[in-house]
C-alpha cells in the first residue's frame, strides 16, 4: 500500500467514525445497517470472491450469531461479549461440521447444498425450545446507537484487514489458486480441503459477529428474520456489484447499494426488494466484473465507450 | 396399518405432482446447464394463472391447464431469448445469480399484482373421493396424479421420438456437434426453456387445485424440485418420476411419524445428504 492510499483510507475512516457525532439519528441507524451489510458482503467475499465457492448459505452464520447472542443473554443471563463469543463458536462448529462434506461439492452442487441448508435452518430452530421456537426471543434493550455504530464499524475494519491480508499472504494465494483451478492448486501442494474449510469458517465467524451485533441492536429475533434467505442475495450482490475478490469492492458495493435502496424506500415503501432483484439482473448482464473493474479501467485508461456492450458480447450465446 | 396405507397413498399422489414440478427444472438444467433458482416462482405464476382462469372465467382447473401451459410457454421463450441467452456462456455463478434475481423480482411483482392472501382453486367436485379397499382417493388429487403421470410419460416419449426432442438431447450431449448438424441454438435454447417453464406452469395449476397458494411458495418449491432432480438424475423423465414419488412418500411419512413442521427439514435434509453422499444423483447421470 502506498503512503497516499494509507492517508486516504485514514481520512475516510475518520469521517465514517465521526458520523455519530455530526450525523443525525436516522443517519446513524442507516449507518449501522449499511456497515453490518458491508461486513456480510466482505465475509462472503472470502468464500465467494477469493475461493470461488458461491455460497448461498452465509445467512445461516448470520442467524447462528444472532441466536448465539440471544440465547446467551436471555436464557443464560450472560454479558453481550460472551454472547458474541458463543455465536462465533456456533458458526465455527457449523462451518467445520458441514463445511467438510459440503465443500467437497463443486459448482452448482455447492450452491444448492448451501441454499438448502439456509432453507432448513429456520425450520430446525423453530423446533428448539431453548431458542424460543416460533415465537423468538426478546433481548434486554440497550439504547446506545453510538456504541452499535462503533461496533459495526470496528467489525468492518477487522473484516477488511482480514481480506487485505488475504491479498498478500500464502493463505490468500492458496484460496485464489483454488478459485482459478482447484486441481492445479492441489497438484501445486495447496491443502485444498483445509484451505476451503478455513475460508468458510473465517467467512462464517465474521457473518456471525455481524448477526450478533444486529440482534442486540434490534433486541428481537425470530427464526424467519434471523435466517432470512433474502439476506444472501443482498450480501452476494453487494460483493459482486462492487467487485468480488477485491479488498474494497464489497464495501463500496454495500454502502452504495444500501444508500440507493434507502433513498428508494423513502419514496415507495418495500420497493427495496425489487430494486435488489433488478440490480442483480442488470449487474450480471452488463457489469459482471463489478465497479472495481470499471475503476481499474478508468485508471489505466483502457475503458472503452462500449464497455457494457463488450461484457454482453463476451457471454451471450 | 390402514393409516400407513393411506399415508402412502397420499404420498404417492403428491409425489406425481412433485415429479412434474421437477421435470422442467431437470430439463433446463440438463440441456442448458442453467440451474434455475426462479423455478418455484414460475410454478407459483402458473398456479395464479389457473386460479384467475377459474375464478373469473370459470374454467375448470384441469381443462385450464393447456391455457396456463401456453401462457407460461410464451413467457419462458421470451425470457430465454431476451435475457438468459445473454449470459449462457458466463461462469456458472452468474447464471445462478441472475435466476436468483429473477426469483426476487417475480415474487415481488406477484405480491404486488395478486396480494399476499392465500388462494385456493375450489371446483364443485373438490370434496369428492373414491374408496378402494380401506384407502381413500380424493378425486382432485387422483386427477392431478393421473395428469402428472401422463405429462411425465409424454415428456419421455417426446424427448425420445420427436425431431425436436432429439435436437434437445443432442444439444445436451454435445453443443458443438449439435450446432454443426444445423441446430439453431438461440431458438432451441429458448424452446427448451419455454417447455421447462410450461411444465412448471402446468405443475403450478395442479398444485393450486390440491393446495393453497400465495406469492411466497416459490422458494420452497424450488428446493423441493432440486431434491427430486438430484435424486432422479437429469437425463430421464422417468428418473424424475421416481424421485418425485420418493420425496412425496418420505414427506407423508415424516408428517405422520415426526410432525408436520419437519416436512421441509426432511426434504432439504435428503437433498443435502444425497448431494454429499452421491453428488452425481441416485439414478442415472447428472450434468
Amino acid at each position: 500500500m502506498k503512503a497516499w492510499q494509507g492517508a486516504v483510507a485514514a481520512i475516510v475512516l475518520l469521517l465514517l467514525a465521526g458520523v455519530p457525532w455530526y450525523g443525525s439519528a436516522v443517519l446513524v441507524q442507516f449507518g449501522i445497517n449499511a456497515l453490518l451489510l458491508a461486513v456480510l458482503a466482505q465475509g462472503w467475499n472470502i468464500i465467494g470472491g477469493f475461493t470461488g465457492y458461491a455460497s448461498f448459505g452465509n445467512s445461516v452464520f448470520y442467524g447462528l450469531g444472532s441466536y448465539g447472542v440471544a440465547i446467551a443473554m436471555v436464557q443464560w443471563h450472560l454479558p453481550f461479549a460472551a454472547g458474541l463469543a458463543f455465536g462465533a463458536a456456533l458458526a465455527v462448529v457449523f462451518a467445520l461440521l458441514l463445511g467438510v462434506p459440503v465443500l467437497r461439492l463443486r459448482g452448482h452442487y455447492f450452491a444448492i447444498a448451501t441454499l438448502a441448508l439456509a432453507g432448513v435452518m429456520a425450520a430446525i430452530v423453530s423446533n428448539i425450545p431453548l431458542a424460543g421456537q416460533n415465537i423468538g426471543l426478546v433481548l434486554p434493550p440497550l439504547n446506545d446507537d453510538r456504541l452499535f455504530y462503533g461496533l459495526a464499524l470496528g467489525l468492518l475494519v477487522i473484516s477488511t484487514l482480514v481480506v487485505y491480508w488475504l491479498t498478500r499472504s500464502r493463505f490468500g494465494f492458496g484460496l485464489i489458486a483454488i478459485r482459478e483451478n482447484e486441481d492445479g492448486a492441489a497438484v501445486m501442494g495447496v491443502n485444498t480441503t483445509l484451505y476451503k474449510v478455513l475460508a468458510f469458517t473465517l467467512s462464517g465467524v465474521l457473518s456471525a459477529l455481524a448477526g450478533g451485533i444486529h440482534a442486540y441492536w434490534i433486541t428481537f429475533l425470530d427464526p424467519e428474520s434471523a435466517f432470512d434467505i433474502s439476506l444472501n442475495i443482498k450480501m452476494i450482490i453487494m460483493a459482486v456489484f462492487g467487485g468480488a475478490g477485491t479488498v474494497l469492492g464489497p464495501i463500496i458495493g454495500a454502502l452504495s447499494l444500501s444508500a440507493i435502496s434507502e433513498l428508494l424506500s423513502s419514496q415507495v415503501t418495500s420497493v427495496a426488494t425489487l430494486f435488489f432483484g433488478l440490480v442483480v439482473i442488470a449487474a450480471v448482464v452488463l457489469m459482471p466484473h463489478g465497479l472495481m473493474d470499471l475503476a481499474q479501467r478508468v485508471r489505466t485508461r483502457s475503458l472503452r465507450w462500449n464497455y457494457l456492450g463488450e461484457n454482453v458480447r463476451a457471454n451471450r450465446l | 396399518m390402514e393409516l400407513l396405507i393411506q399415508v402412502a397413498v397420499n404420498g404417492i399422489l403428491v409425489g406425481g405432482l412433485y415429479a412434474v414440478m421437477a421435470l422442467g427444472l431437470a430439463l433446463v438444467w440438463g440441456v442448458l446447464n442453467i440451474v434455475n433458482l426462479a423455478h418455484g416462482s414460475f410454478i407459483m405464476l402458473g398456479a395464479y394463472c389457473s386460479w384467475y382462469l377459474f375464478q373469473y372465467l370459470h374454467v375448470d382447473p384441469f381443462l385450464g391447464l393447456p391455457i396456463t401451459a401456453a401462457v407460461m410457454f410464451v413467457l419462458g421463450y421470451a425470457l430465454q431469448r431476451g435475457l438468459l441467452n445473454l449470459i449462457v456462456r458466463a461462469p456458472m455463478f452468474n447464471t445462478l445469480l441472475l435466476t436468483f434475481g429473477l426469483d426476487v423480482v417475480l415474487t415481488y411483482l406477484a405480491q404486488l399484482a395478486f396480494s399476499a392472501d392465500y388462494r385456493t382453486i375450489n371446483p364443485a367436485y373438490a370434496g369428492h373421493q373414491w374408496h378402494w379397499g380401506t384407502a381413500v382417493f380424493p378425486m382432485v388429487r387422483t386427477g392431478a396424479f393421473a395428469i402428472a403421470l401422463a405429462l411425465t410419460l409424454g415428456m419421455w416419449l417426446f424427448l425420445l421420438h420427436t425431431r425436436l426432442g432429439r435436437a434437445i438431447r443432442a444439444t445436451a450431449q454435445n453443443l458443438v456437434a449439435a450446432r454443426l448438424h444445423g441446430v439453431e441454438l438461440r431458438h432451441l435454447y429458448a424452446l427448451t426453456f419455454a417447455i421447462g417453464i410450461a411444465l412448471a406452469g402446468a405443475a403450478g395449476g395442479l398444485y393450486g387445485s390440491v393446495s393453497q397458494i400465495n406469492p411466497y411458495i416459490g422458494a420452497s418449491l424450488t428446493l423441493k424440485s432440486f431434491a427430486i432432480a438430484i435424486i432422479g438424475g437429469l437425463d430421464n423423465p422417468l428418473g424424475v418420476l421416481v424421485g418425485g414419488l420418493f420425496l412425496g412418500v418420505v414427506e407423508a411419512l415424516t408428517t405422520l411419524y415426526i410432525g408436520p413442521t419437519f416436512v421441509d427439514v426432511a426434504s432439504f435434509g435428503i437433498l443435502t445428504l444425497v448431494l454429499i453422499v452421491r453428488p452425481t444423483g441416485l439414478l442415472g447421470r447428472t450434468a
